[in-house]
């Protein structure tokens, strides 16, 4: 690769890059391990690794958890941060202490899917989906369909389903986290 | 030959009417859901007592591969995905002679919204699912499988590992299965919240771990698929099949539901069982298993509970989201891949969103064309654009800004992103927008006082050729 001419380099950017974490860190060394023999290539533990990171790290992928990951896996930052912004379940900003997933989508929007978005957003106190709550108690995320229409309006808080939520039982599922 | 094979068509579609009860209600068919409500049946000590893997002995120890194929071929089962596209014929798709290892991905990237029949399968008899992979791998020279679990599905996920880990110490996956030749992995790969990866090609880019962008083809993923491979590519629900058809054979499941078409070659009837399913404005929301046959009214009346309390139903989804909808005199047609099409709709995976009277169809066109935009990959313009821009009409319609010319740009936006892209999703987009935009137009125009319909008859609505078929997608 030829380097830019002079011109060019001196508009160029000139942030540091970030430092990298030492990845994998030792509790998931034999996880990442595991996940690697199951491939042909390094790159395809992507999606597995990162979510495994996003969990160690306290819910979110950082710059620098980004920068570790990639060149533990022998791939481009550029390519992991294009990942983390592809996928819904990644998140490139602090995420809470809690993270409440509302479905959005047709069938839980028919079961009043807008009412419980809007007692999540209240109840952590936030304007939006998508911002952490100021105290860093809770992320709420606007999902397109969780699959438990059957179930429907359903909600994922850390992970884990809640199905036929009414706005009431909402609050107090969310009141009941620390 | 030919005399008899339409002798056992006329006889199949003669059964299909008196499956009924006396009392007219539709019977269930358990063949997929037979350890659903049976207790702890996704371990495999309970479904091992009730069959499971005797029919992977059977295969390994007295069938060919190409017989295993020959058997699928011949019970005419469609993928349950939504192209239901003819599996038997997929399968041959893979090249015998090639140095190259051969991959199987299963599709268990259920992310078609109103849909969850996979999830249960997996869920509830997750061996039986493995069993069915085991011998789409034994057919097709298969020796790693990956099921590509999308993210949202945990216990799916804890279930299918757990099946994975019981198999392997059982003998019944990894080397030497069952003391024959025939050795295969398998492993889970999680999906991270993306639509889009439940389209074949996307899938396999999103397994190599990159982004979710599908392959324009070909080359087909049975010549070139996962790192560069042949590789199979199915349901759930489509080789949860493959046991039963090769316990029973697959004129026994051809005999079951709807034969095809003689006349029409496009119509490849709809073999054997289906997991069917119902959300949304209904009593009773839930998932049954119907040897195919059954009406879209039967479906919610029947099983579904009919309409809320006090409400009539307005429009049915039947399969998923990205189909045609019907509207309520359109139900008494059978949920069959060939029969939804003739009405201008589609299977797709046999799920359907149920919508009352209480329902805004406008604003119910906002929700699906955000769903759209926000899934669209972005590799092509007219979906990544046309589908941000029709959401923006729709909030436009909804804030009571529109025009009747609006309604026009929509038939534009139509035309110029169906069929204009590498994958369907942006038909998928246009098919329940365009539809509930004809049938409920009246709505539209509701919401724009001070304005008539400048084509007080729908323009297109004579003109056949306006609104394209929904099966094109499935022959692929």
């Amino acid at each position: 690769m030829s380097v830019p001419p002079e011109s060019t380099a001196s508009v160029l950017p000139q942030a540091a890059p970030p430092e990298a974490v030492a990845f994998p860190p030792k509790e998931l060394k034999k996880e990442c391990e595991d996940i690697l023999s199951r491939y042909p290539t390094r790159m395809a533990a992507c999606l597995p690794v990162l979510l495994l990171a996003q969990q160690h790290y306290g819910g979110w992928i950082s710059p620098e958890v980004e920068a570790g990951v990639a060149s533990y896996l022998e791939v481009s930052d550029s390519h992991i941060r294009g990942l983390l912004t592809f996928y819904a379940m990644y998140n490139t900003k602090p995420a809470g202490r809690h993270e409440v997933w509302v479905c959005r989508t047709l069938t839980c929007w028919l079961r009043g899917a807008e009412k419980l978005r809007q007692t999540a957003l209240d109840t952590a106190g936030v304007a939006t989906c998508g911002t952490e709550s100021d105290d860093g108690k809770f992320l709420i995320k606007n999902m397109e369909c969780l699959g438990l229409c059957e179930v429907a309006p359903a909600v994922f808080i850390d992970g884990q389903p809640h199905v036929n939520v009414t706005p009431e039982k909402l609050t107090e599922l969310m009141e009941a986290c620390d | 030959m030919a005399a008899k094979k339409s002798a056992s068509k006329k006889s199949a579609s003669k059964k299909s009417s008196p499956k009924r009860g006396d009392d007219g209600r539709y019977p269930e068919t358990k063949i997929l859901s037979a350890l659903f409500d049976v207790k702890d049946g996704w371990k495999l000590a309970v479904a091992k007592k009730h069959g499971a893997y005797k029919n992977l002995e059977k295969a390994l120890k007295s069938m060919s591969p190409a017989e295993v194929i020959d058997e699928v071929k011949t019970s005419r089962v469609r993928g349950r995905g939504g192209a239901g596209f003819p599996t038997g014929v997929k399968w041959s798709f893979v090249p015998t002679e090639t140095d190259k290892p051969k991959y199987l991905v299963l599709n268990a990237d259920e992310s078609e919204p109103g849909t969850f029949k996979d999830r249960w399968l997996m869920e509830l008899d997750p061996h039986l699912v493995l069993e069915g992979c085991l011998l789409c791998a034994y057919a097709t020279g298969v020796s790693t499988i990956y099921i590509y679990v999308r993210g949202e599905y945990p216990l799916s996920q804890e279930r299918l590992w757990g099946a994975i880990h019981e198999a392997r110490k059982a003998g019944l996956l990894g080397d030497k299965i069952m003391g024959t030749d025939f050795s295969c992995e398998a492993y889970v790969h999680t999906g991270a919240g993306a639509y889009i990866c439940g389209e074949e090609t996307g899938m396999l880019e999103s397994l190599e771990g990159k982004r979710g962008h599908p392959r324009i083809k070909p080359p087909f993923p049975a010549v070139e698929g996962a790192f560069g491979c042949p590789t199979v590519i199915n349901n759930v629900e489509t080789l949860a099949h493959v046991p039963s058809i090769i316990e029973h054979g697959g004129q026994w499941f051809a005999d079951m539901g709807i034969a095809p078409d003689p006349d029409n070659p496009r119509a490849l009837g709809s073999s054997g069982t289906k997991l069917m399913g119902l959300s949304g404005d209904i009593k009773t929301p839930g998932c049954w298993e119907f040897e195919f046959g059954i009406t879209v009214r039967e479906l919610i009346e029947q099983y579904g509970g009919g309409a809320l309390e006090g409400r009539t139903i307005k429009a049915v989804i039947p399969g998923g989201l990205s189909m045609p909808v019907l509207t309520a005199d359109e139900l008494d047609v059978p949920m069959g891949f060939d029969a939804l099409v003739k009405v201008g709709s589609g299977l797709g995976t046999g799920t359907a969103i149920v919508m009352d009277d209480a329902c805004d169809m406008v604003e119910a066109c906002e929700n699906i064309a955000h769903f759209f935009a926000d899934e669209s990959c972005g590799q092509c313009t007219p979906c990544r654009e046309g589908c941000h821009w029709m959401e923006k009409i729709f909030t436009r319609i909804k804030a009571g800004d529109g025009t009747p010319a609006d309604l026009d740009l929509l038939e534009r936006l139509f035309i110029n992103i169906e069929g204009r892209t590498i994958c369907a999703l942006a038909d998928a987009a246009v098919w329940p927008l365009r539809s509930i935009l004809r049938k409920f137009r009246h709505e539209f125009l509701a919401k724009m006082p001070g304005h008539t319909d400048p084509h007080e008859k729908d323009p297109h609505a004579e003109d056949p050729k306006a609104s394209s078929e929904p099966a094109a997608v499935g022959a692929n």
